[in-house]
């Protein structure tokens, strides 16, 4: 599951902060103040130019390209009609409904890796070879992952097949139709995070004390009791940070997986926002139009993670 | 619980367990399968050949794709290892001016969705003529691992002792040697995390090699195969194997690398 690294949960950004103002460097006498200052500046320079030039003067120009009606050469300033625009376009919500959809996802995507690494942390006969089993899709694209779900749900594909042999026969091709294909999409998301979830949960339970689960047993409580009352409580730090993860993959990464399985449709079934910015600029040519769509995006996700924070720091206190 | 019920149970569990790993490693067996079958043998449903790999190298430009998967990944890596590198030693051990106004911008850059800045992006990429030119892509990927790569760097730089550095400075060395000479070696570990991680990424990812590289001939594989399987054109076996070509390497990194990534992945959870 690419995209794990691009949007790093907040709490880490928090730390990272709180730690620069903290940590001492390198103490060094005032003959050296300034070789130093200079080294400073030398050494972020590569990183800064390229951080600037390609990643803070964009997401700048996106915002200004928002209030322009502009065609990648041409742009008139027009102020805040895009967003008039986009509001009161019945696509739009469309597209915002099945990024609503998504979230619908993503309790699936949480509980299920939460209960099998529970199980995996029984470490049974064969575990590590489970658990990089498991692991195993985090390396492959979303393209792969996309073309092989395509022939899972196709209407001879793989699912129909299965199901006729169990005694149901269906022919439905459930990319063909908007609700089926959006709730195709869902599923394949599901499956690819599984892998991520999990190794964050199993991180998280291996953290946990032992002798919690001894007492637990001894008072002859049932796996299900020790899984719902001691596991999951434990572990709330993972599994917001699973949650929030996920989240934002759900939202920033399927691009790909939507690209190939479905092109966004039928119609609008599966365009989500993210995807819904390609189509309108590089299908439709409307920069100025589609530079407000990501501006929407970079606001629900920059939110995402601000509320993150707080979280964070309420528990915190 | 008694012996025989507990041993029942763990039974039980390794049953769930092994229903799971079918779930998720079927996609490749399906894959491997069908890629050694003729188009003919895949609607047949039964059969086996290496026609569809022939077909594959035969009739499409994989080799060269994967060549400029290559080229464009290690680079992309290359440059973010080494910017990640001098910027988080600078950050964690060095007193500049406005450097913890920097270090809060880089950092924030990872919250940014790659949507929200890409058309911009491709139309200055483009009034530099970058597009289809492999520079092109490799900034645009490069400066995309900069804030995770930088974060990494200089959370690790923090932890080695400052008095390693302060001994060697007062032997006259310079922030350069210190750099090569110490923080570089001690920084193996966390250099390997960033790169497996960046490789997986770069490697799969299709809206940026879309964009910016649009011929088939400079095409990464990723994108390549995403067009070909978008057209609806290509036989499925023949894009079955295509697939296992493209994931080949990535699954190659994971392998030596897995606990790199894991590391990574869960960097962000704290300690």
């Amino acid at each position: 599951m690419p995209g794990a690294d691009r949007v790093r949960d907040a709490a880490a950004f928090d730390r990272a902060v709180a730690d620069a103002e903290q940590t001492p460097p390198i103490r060094s006498s005032g003959r050296l103040r300034r070789s130093e200052r200079r080294a400073g500046a030398i050494f972020v320079i590569p990183a800064v130019i390229l951080y600037a030039l390609l990643l803070a003067l964009p997401i700048v120009q996106t915002f200004y390209y928002s209030l322009t009606k502009w065609n990648g050469i041409d742009s008139t300033f027009i102020g805040l009609a895009n967003y008039q625009r986009l509001f009161s376009d019945p696509t739009f919500w469309r597209v915002v409904m099945n990024n609503v959809i998504l979230l619908a996802a993503i309790p699936f995507a949480i509980l299920i890796p939460l209960a099998v690494a529970f199980l995996l942390n029984e470490h049974v006969f064969g575990w590590r070879f489970f658990r990089s089993s498991y692991f195993l899709p985090t390396a492959i694209s979303w393209v792969v992952i996309g073309i092989v779900a395509v022939r899972f749900f196709a209407q001879r594909g793989i699912l129909n097949s299965l199901l006729s042999t169990l005694g149901i026969p269906v022919t439905t091709d459930m990319l063909a139709s908007e609700y089926t294909a959006m709730l195709a999409v869902a599923i394949t998301f599901i499956w690819s995070v599984f892998g991520t979830n999990t190794i964050i949960f199993i991180t998280g339970m291996a953290t946990l004390d032992r002798d919690v689960y001894e007492a637990s047993r001894v008072d002859g409580a049932s796996g299900f009791a020790t899984f719902r009352y001691i596991t999951v409580p434990l572990l709330m730090r993972f599994i917001q940070f699973a949650f929030i993860l996920t989240l934002i993959t759900g939202f920033t990464a399927l691009f790909s997986l939507i690209f190939v399985m479905t092109s966004g449709g039928p119609g609008f079934g599966t365009t989500t926002l993210e995807f819904y910015v390609y189509q309108t600029a590089f299908a439709q040519g409307q920069f100025g139009y589609a530079a407000a769509v990501g501006v929407v995006l970079f606001v629900v996700v920059f939110g995402i993670s601000i509320i993150q924070l707080r979280l964070f720091r309420d528990r915190s206190d | 619980m008694t012996v025989a019920g507990r041993r029942i149970k763990r039974s039980a569990i390794f049953v769930v367990l092994c229903v799971v790993v079918a779930v998720m490693l079927f996609p490749f067996v399906y894959m491997l399968l069908t890629s050694f079958r003729s188009y003919d043998q895949f609607l047949a449903g039964s059969g086996f050949s290496l026609d569809s790999w022939q077909g594959l190298f035969d009739e499409l430009p994989v080799v060269q794709q994967m060549i400029n998967s290559a080229i464009v990944t290690v680079s992309a890596v290359a440059l973010i290892l080494f910017t990640s590198t001098t910027a988080g030693f600078a950050f964690a051990k060095l007193r500049f001016p406005v450097a913890p106004l920097l270090f809060v911008g880089i950092l924030a850059g990872m919250m940014i969705p790659v949507q929200s800045i890409i058309i911009p992006e491709f139309v200055n990429i483009a009034n530099v003529g970058l597009i289809n030119q492999y520079p092109g892509p490799i900034l645009v990927y490069a400066a995309l691992g900069i804030p995770f790569g930088t974060y990494l760097m200089t959370t690790y730089f923090r932890g080695v002792p400052n008095e390693l550095l302060e001994a060697s400075l007062m032997d006259g060395a310079s922030y350069r040697q210190i750099f090569t000479g110490i923080m570089l070696p001690l920084a193996i570990p966390a250099l390997v995390t960033v790169a497996v991680l960046q490789f997986i990424q770069i490697w799969g990812d299709l809206l940026i090699g879309l964009l910016f590289l649009n011929q088939p001939d400079v095409r990464t594989i990723t994108v390549g195969l995403a067009t070909l399987q978008s057209a609806r054109i290509i036989p499925v076996p023949m894009i079955m194997a295509g697939s296992i070509l493209s994931l080949l390497p990535a699954v190659i990194v994971y392998l030596f690398f897995q606990r790199q990534l894991i590391a990574g992945l869960t960097m962000g959870m704290g300690k």
